[in-house]
């Protein structure tokens, strides 16, 4: 998948996306994260010829989404951000349909209908109607329906945004499956701890444009080392602890709050806890606890954004 | 595009359409209960019609309003296609057929599909009530089967002009409010009196009304007397009624998508 210079003008001039550029690799799971209203929805809904670019070029499963938008709708499988279910309708019958669309015939139809609800845990489920499923329900009901075609790109718009902890560590479950069977996952999500359960890759969206790509790995390294944090048992060992760790990393000042706490900003994270630990021994200095604070991608998104992912949203909308 | 593939897609459509408008009870009661009910009021309360000077010669005034009732049907089952369409459209249903790989063309005639079939039931229903109370039918059986396709051709005319409102719109309390409107069309057709017998200006523009040739060709399949109405003339009124307007929903929708 590769977008150039994207942007989409609404009416008002609104420029919910604004020259994106992105590339996504085949078999990966890109993760697109930012607050409600930075312009993830308006991108989804081009790269699926949902709907059209007001300049720039986007391209999915090599095909063109303006000039060739049918043979990209054929290789995508859709979860929007609010499941469009008809409540009115079963769960197989929607699958059988979603099979129609795409070219099955109805035994076929029939058969990947009945695999794909015990897939998501809905056999019992598949013949009542939909308006009578639960939030969770409904999302794997909705994954289902974008893998009747086996897509070789799927997009998932916020598929977990309102579930409970439970249903959302099940949506999880099956995105790596899935990924690990080979499909190109682009998943959009507000939830830091979702981009970075889920996604090999991600870009941060705000306002349109992307301003911050990479591992989760990378992109924390960006703003910052892992620091070890050290409660020695007797604070007035605080000080022969500094002496002991200068070796091992950045030792921060004393904090007259916390006196018996040392802290240590060192790239090694947590791979550092036994050197640290063996330090300290040598300095004969006893160890309360011991604690690895990594930088989040929230912290990722400060730096590059100047505010916080969940105050995000606000600044956004009013912006 | 394989046209196989899109007749699956076609049939698959008219399955869900014809399906859940039989499960959303409110939005399927008046098309069948309205007719039945203006049947039994117009054919009871303005019977005396039938004597007036120029009325035709029929059997009985049941008889020869009951093909203004099942006009209503297919305008009401008409109607029933766009308010479902914008229903698809307001809650996003329609996104999902939009991301699907089909022909934009096959969108709006899975839809005319289950306008297609509810009309089929409809008027095969008003036939048989109206049977049980007392209208006859010399035109026989065949008459009354030609009646029942001529209502589902008309019905997916209707059809597409609501479907056409609904995807320039997108407005569900749009194609809601459009209910009265649809009367028009009715009133303007020689529905319950014979065109001789309507206002001047009501005749005048019956002549431009289609449905006015549908009523007149139902009237004359039922009755088996072309001199009541030419049914020929029915089927071409309903036929291009029906490529009309299907062409002005798919005309709607491309410019939809344009527009996006």
């Amino acid at each position: 998948m590769e977008v150039r210079g994207l942007v989409r003008q609404f009416k008002g001039g609104i420029r919910a996306v604004d020259g994106l550029d992105l590339e996504v690799r085949e078999g990966e799971i890109y993760g697109f994260l930012g607050p409600n209203g930075a312009g993830k929805t308006t991108v989804v809904r081009i790269l699926t010829t949902l709907l059209r670019p007001t300049a720039g070029q986007a391209s999915v499963a090599g095909h063109d989404v303006v000039r060739d938008g049918d043979a990209v709708r054929r290789a995508i499988g859709v979860a929007l951000q609010e499941a469009a279910i008809d409540p009115l309708m079963t769960g197989r019958e929607l699958l059988r349909m979603q099979g129609a669309l795409h070219g099955l015939r109805a035994a076929e139809a029939k058969r990947r209908a009945a695999e794909l609800l015990d897939r998501v845990g809905l056999t019992e489920a598949g013949d009542r109607r939909v308006g009578g499923y639960s939030g969770g329900m409904r999302r794997r009901l909705d994954l289902a329906l974008a893998l009747v075609h086996r897509p070789q790109v799927l997009f998932l718009d916020e598929p977990t945004t309102g579930l409970d902890p439970t249903s959302r560590v099940a949506l999880w479950r099956e995105v790596r499956a899935l990924h690990a069977e080979g499909t190109t996952v682009f998943l959009t999500t507000q939830y830091l701890e979702e981009a970075e359960q889920l996604a090999g890759r991600v870009g941060i969206i705000a306002r349109g444009s992307l301003v911050a790509e990479g591992t989760p790995e990378s992109l924390k390294a960006r703003v910052g080392q892992p620091t070890v944090h050290v409660e020695v048992a007797d604070p007035e060992g605080a000080e022969r602890a500094r002496e002991a760790l200068a070796d091992l990393g950045e030792v921060e000042p004393p904090n007259p709050a916390a006196p018996a706490r040392v802290a240590v900003r060192t790239a090694a994270g947590k791979a550092a806890i036994a050197p640290i630990i063996r330090a300290l021994d040598e300095h004969e200095v006893a160890v309360e606890s011991v604690e690895v604070e990594t930088p989040t991608l929230d912290d990722v998104f400060m730096a590059v954004t100047g505010s916080h992912l969940e105050g995000a949203a606000a600044q956004e909308t009013t912006a | 595009m394989s046209l196989g593939r899109e007749w699956r897609v076609v049939m698959a459509l008219g399955r869900r359409a014809t399906s859940v408008q039989f499960r959303r009870a409110q939005l399927l009661m008046p098309t069948f209960v309205l007719p039945l009910m203006l049947l039994a009021v117009i054919a009871s309360g303005t019977s005396a019609a039938q004597g007036l000077r120029g009325f035709p010669d029929v059997a009985s005034y049941l008889t020869f309003v009951v093909p203004g009732t099942i006009v209503q049907g297919t305008i009401l089952a008409g109607l029933t296609a766009g308010i479902a369409m914008a229903s698809d459209i307001e809650f996003g249903f329609f996104d999902r057929l939009l991301a699907a790989p089909v022909h934009r063309t096959s969108l709006v005639l899975g839809r005319l599909f289950g306008t297609l079939t509810l009309a089929l039931l409809q008027s095969s229903l008003f036939l048989l009530v109206a049977l049980v109370f007392g209208a006859h039918y010399p035109g026989g059986v065949p008459g009354a089967l030609a009646t029942v396709a001529l209502a589902g051709l008309t019905a997916v005319g209707t059809g597409g002009i609501s479907a056409a409102i609904a995807l320039r719109t997108g407005s569900l309390s749009l194609l809601q409010s459009l209910f009265p409107f649809m009367f028009v069309l009715l009133f303007t057709a020689p529905a319950f009196f014979p065109r001789e017998l309507l206002a001047p200006v009501l005749e005048d523009v019956s002549v431009f009304n289609p449905l006015t040739y549908v009523v007149e060709g139902v009237r004359g399949l039922l009755a088996g007397d072309a001199e009541l109405g030419d049914p020929a003339a029915g089927f071409a009124a309903a036929a291009g009624l029906a490529v009309a307007t299907t062409a002005l929903a798919t005309l709607a929708m491309r410019e939809r998508l344009r527009r996006t």
